[in-house]
């Protein structure tokens, strides 16, 4: 058993493990990949990109059949998930083919395998089938799967084929008339968006009182009403599943909610087990693998990104986060970029989450950057909020008649500076890295008003809202 | 006549320049064109120029001075000319009113000369020039505008203008010095008296941000991973406390030697080998306090304890020794060590470590040791600084046993030599008795039958 030598071995290929390969080997680093499935990860295989083309069928079908109040009339519209389910396979083949090019475009080694780690007591090694592979540095990248919680029930459901994950769900081939949604995080509500869009009956039971948490409450409550065609049992805890009926209780009161189908979304967990990494002595507590500001994890040379470590499970987090682990264990690389700093020669690349920017992909869209005005008031901070509806902008007006869009800004009392930004509206997906970049960088209000936004673009009601501030 | 020079008004929006520095001094022959000196305003530095020929007859500025623009600065003139007498009626009118050169005979002021001088007082029209107190910070507009953009406190700068005032370079400078901050950074940097500058940030690009400003002490907020906490109490917290005091109350003065170990293992291995139990128990320690004890009664000096205005000498020796225990560290105490044969003490030192390390020994065990003796050597360490057990005046390091260099005739002979640390508090002792008391142990030990013998 001959054993091969990198620099960098990473496992899993998803948004985080792919990014990493990729600067790592424009460095010109020795880099392995190792991917036990497909290349992409559940990013590009079973989650952000299959529900965005999807979500993008299901919303060209409601413009279709409302396109009248434009003056475009269409009979029949129709909609043809075999079709859309073929986009979907053709767009994800397609990226596919895009990240292995890359990858050789950047020289990383990429074997089909499960990574089992072997020891680090002369430096990292890696068991992918009979080979071993040895590196200095090692990036876990295994990301997360569905949770499935302890309901009676579920684990028969899910032997029978009726309680699906969002896995299962994005391959059936027929429309259920009826889905019973168990949480409602974004996962959930962008499937609520989609089956509801194309007439599902769907029904969302959410343990909380409030769906989407993450999200700004007075938003949540708006997305709510704007989403179509879905029912909402709230503050609902299930307690049972019988086939595809949720029963659920709420306080003293018991309901229940029938479905054909029975989609189970209540988070995810980090994928952990099986591949060495306890027996390895890796730091792993409930929400995943322990790391600190530059990803590293308690073993020398051993780094975890993405959704392993469970600090920000979206895509855009883990391949930041790749792209930190990878500039701190090449450092020397990275010298000519830029005068050493005096001071705290740690500081300079280290892994920031306060300007992540997130996406919930319904009809509307919600995005948001930064502090809510929960969790600015939670910290004790003083603030300045502005808050303006969508309409104001001319090209939001004249695209979504009748949607009740809204942009809130949230400002810091003291120095002005930009906290947060929360927007619901059709197009704001598109124009929430505006809000990422000010947040990022401090912008004040007063600088953020020195900045020029095209018009007409939806983009301008960023502006408006930070000169709606006080 | 004498042709007035001007500061220039260098668009609307300037109110007053500063001169940087002058050019021409009085005296000296201009012509028309000439640079006659350097001003800056708060967007640009730029040169006035004389407006006429001849010879400059006087300065009404002194380099550093902000004046306010069409305000005469200068005369130019001929040779002996008398500058307006209404000249020093305009400076008056002028918020550095004060501040001017001028003399009547040209050529009879050195350059560079201190400014009240006999002939310049001669002069008269024109006022005395004014010190600049030394304690005003003076900055110019267009460093002060920089400062406020990129966000630098007028302190952090230093400043290399005329008479000490920052311009723009010395702003340009601390930027250079650190990262960028970010706006909301530079309004709190700017706003809050406390603000340290901090050298790098977090923020992207290692930009500073609004929290590298209050950031923690690193070592208190970043460590993460796996952490074991236990809490300083019992022995610890007792260490603790007198490791640390011993070393903030006293003087202490480490001195190192060796001692020609060879008799020393020689008898040990005869010991070893011995039938007796208690013989061949005998360790190196034991050889080593048994040199220490007998020693000691020799200088007093070193057995003593150090009271706030009193030393105590001990005639008795009462010994004690560091045991590393699971608990930390423990000194009990021989008591009479001195009286003890070589078994006796061998035997105590076995006993009172057998007592320390199943965790019952008494407290009297621990208490009125004269003097301590520490042994590192089988941890292999070859000197160190043992911490004085206050009020002992002194403490004996043991180190490892190695073979050393030595010269016998025209060869060079490796002895094996044990290593001796003594600190002494040098409050008490000083270090000449110090190092004597470690040439006379060093010379038990190489000679340890005949000290077995006294």
């Amino acid at each position: 058993m001959s054993e091969q030598q990198y620099d960098l071995i990473i496992v899993g290929a998803g948004p985080g493990g792919y990014i990493a390969a990729e600067r790592a080997g424009s460095l010109g680093r020795k880099v392995l990949l190792v991917e036990k499935d497909k290349l992409g990860g559940v990013c590009l295989n079973r989650g952000c990109i299959p529900t965005k083309t999807l979500l993008h069928a299901s919303k060209l079908y409601a413009h279709a059949k409302e396109g009248a109040r434009f003056g475009v009339s269409a009979d029949n519209v129709r909609f043809d998930l075999g079709a859309a389910m073929e986009h979907k396979r053709k767009t994800v083949e397609t990226l596919r083919r895009g990240i292995a090019s890359q990858m050789k475009r950047f020289g990383v080694t990429v074997i089909e395998g499960e990574a089992r780690l072997i020891g680090s007591s002369e430096g990292n090694r890696v068991q992918v089938g009979n080979q071993t592979y040895a590196a200095r540095n090692l990036i876990i990248a295994t990301g997360s799967s569905p949770a499935m919680p302890p309901i009676p029930g579920l684990q028969e459901g899910v032997a029978r084929g009726q309680v699906l994950t969002s896995t299962e769900l994005l391959e059936i081939s027929e429309l259920p008339k009826r889905l019973v949604i168990v949480g409602g995080g974004y996962i959930g509500m962008e499937f609520a968006s989609f089956f509801g869009t194309l007439g599902t009956e769907v029904t969302v039971v959410e343990m909380m009182d409030e769906i989407v948490p993450i999200m700004d409450r007075e938003f949540a409550a708006i997305l709510r009403k704007a989403v179509k065609g879905v029912k909402y049992e709230l503050g609902a805890r299930v307690e049972r599943i019988d086939g595809t009926v949720v029963n659920f209780s709420r306080g003293p009161e018991q309901g229940r909610a029938e479905g054909d189908l029975v989609l189970v979304s209540v988070g995810r967990r980090p994928n952990v087990d099986g591949i060495g990494l306890a027996e390895a002595g890796l730091d792993i507590d409930r929400s995943g693998i322990r790391v600190n500001e530059y990803l590293q994890t308690n073993l020398p040379g051993v780094y975890a990104i993405g959704d392993v470590t469970g600090k920000s499970l979206l895509a855009h987090s883990a391949s930041r986060m790749g792209e930190v682990a990878v500039r701190h264990m090449f450092q020397e690389s990275y010298r000519g970029e830029k005068p050493p700093s005096v001071g705290n020669p740690r500081a300079a690349g280290a892994m920031r989450y306060g300007a992540i920017p997130w996406v919930v992909f319904t009809s509307p869209e919600v995005a948001g950057c930064g502090l809510t005005e929960e969790q600015a008031a939670a910290e004790g901070r003083r603030v300045n909020v502005a808050s303006i509806p969508m309409a104001v902008s001319g090209r939001y007006l004249a695209e979504h008649p009748g949607e009740r869009g809204t942009c809130k800004v949230i400002c810091a009392e003291e120095n002005g500076a930009l906290l947060g930004v929360h927007m619901i509206g059709s197009g704001c997906s598109e124009l929430i890295f505006g809000a990422s970049l000010m947040i990022e960088s401090e912008l004040r209000v007063q600088d953020v008003r020195e900045i020029v936004f095209p018009h007409p673009t939806v983009s301008e009601v960023l502006r408006d809202a930070i000169w709606e501030v006080e | 006549m004498a042709t007035e020079v001007l500061m220039p008004r260098q668009g609307q929006s300037v109110e007053s320049c500063l001169i940087l520095a002058w050019k021409k001094n009085v005296g000296e022959s201009v012509a028309k064109g000439d640079a006659i000196c350097e001003v800056e305003t708060d967007k640009a530095t730029f040169e006035v120029e004389a407006g006429a020929a001849g010879v400059l007859l006087a300065r009404l500025f002194k380099e550093g001075d902000d004046v306010p623009v069409l305000t005469p600065i200068a005369y130019i003139g001929q040779p002996g000319e008398k500058v307006p007498s209404g000249a020093g009626a305009a400076g008056s009118s002028l918020p550095n009113p004060t501040a001017s050169e001028a003399v009547a005979p040209p050529s009879s002021k050195p350059r560079g000369e201190p400014a009240a001088s006999a002939s310049r007082a001669a002069a008269g029209e024109i006022a005395e020039p004014e010190q600049r107190p030394a304690t005003s910070r003076t900055i110019s507009p267009r460093a002060r505008n920089l400062a406020q953009a990129k966000g630098v406190k007028v302190e952090e700068a230093h400043g290399s203008g005329p008479g000490g005032r920052i311009i723009e370079r010395d702003i340009k400078k601390v930027l250079e010095s650190r990262e960028p901050m970010t706006p909301a950074a530079i309004s709190d940097f700017l706003g809050s008296a406390e603000a340290g500058t901090p050298g790098a940030g977090t923020g992207p690009g290692g930009r500073i941000g609004t929290k590298d400003l209050n950031a923690q002490t690193p070592a208190a907020a970043a460590v993460e991973g796996q952490i074991t906490e236990r809490p300083v109490k019992g022995i610890r917290k007792l260490i603790a406390e007198r490791m640390h005091a011993s070393l903030r109350d006293t003087a202490q003065l480490t001195m190192s030697a060796s001692a020609d170990a060879r008799a020393m293992l020689s008898y040990r291995k005869r010991l070893k080998g011995s039938a007796v139990e208690t013989l061949a128990a005998v360790t190196i320690n034991d050889l080593v306090l048994f040199a220490v004890a007998r020693t000691l009664a020799r200088h007093p000096e070193m057995n003593a304890h150090m009271a706030a205005d009193m030393i105590r000498e001990f005639r008795a020796v009462h010994l004690g020794f560091a045991v590393d225990t699971p608990r930390g560290l423990i000194v009990p105490v021989i008591r009479d060590a001195h009286l003890m044969t070589l078994t006796q003490l061998s035997a105590e030192a076995k006993l009172l470590s057998q007592a320390c390390l199943a965790g019952n020994v008494g407290p009297d065990d621990l208490a009125g040791a004269t003097f301590t003796v520490s042994n590192l050597g089988n941890l292999g360490v070859e000197s160190f600084t043992p911490v004085l057990n206050p009020p002992q005046v002194a403490i004996l390091g043991v180190c490892a046993i190695q073979p050393k260099p030595v010269m016998n005739g025209e060869e060079v002979q490796f002895v094996p030599s044990i290593g001796l640390s003594i600190t002494i508090d040098h409050r008490a002792v000083d270090g000449a008795p110090g190092a004597r008391f470690l040439q006379d142990l060093a010379a038990a030990i190489r000679d340890i039958d005949l000290t077995l013998a006294l």
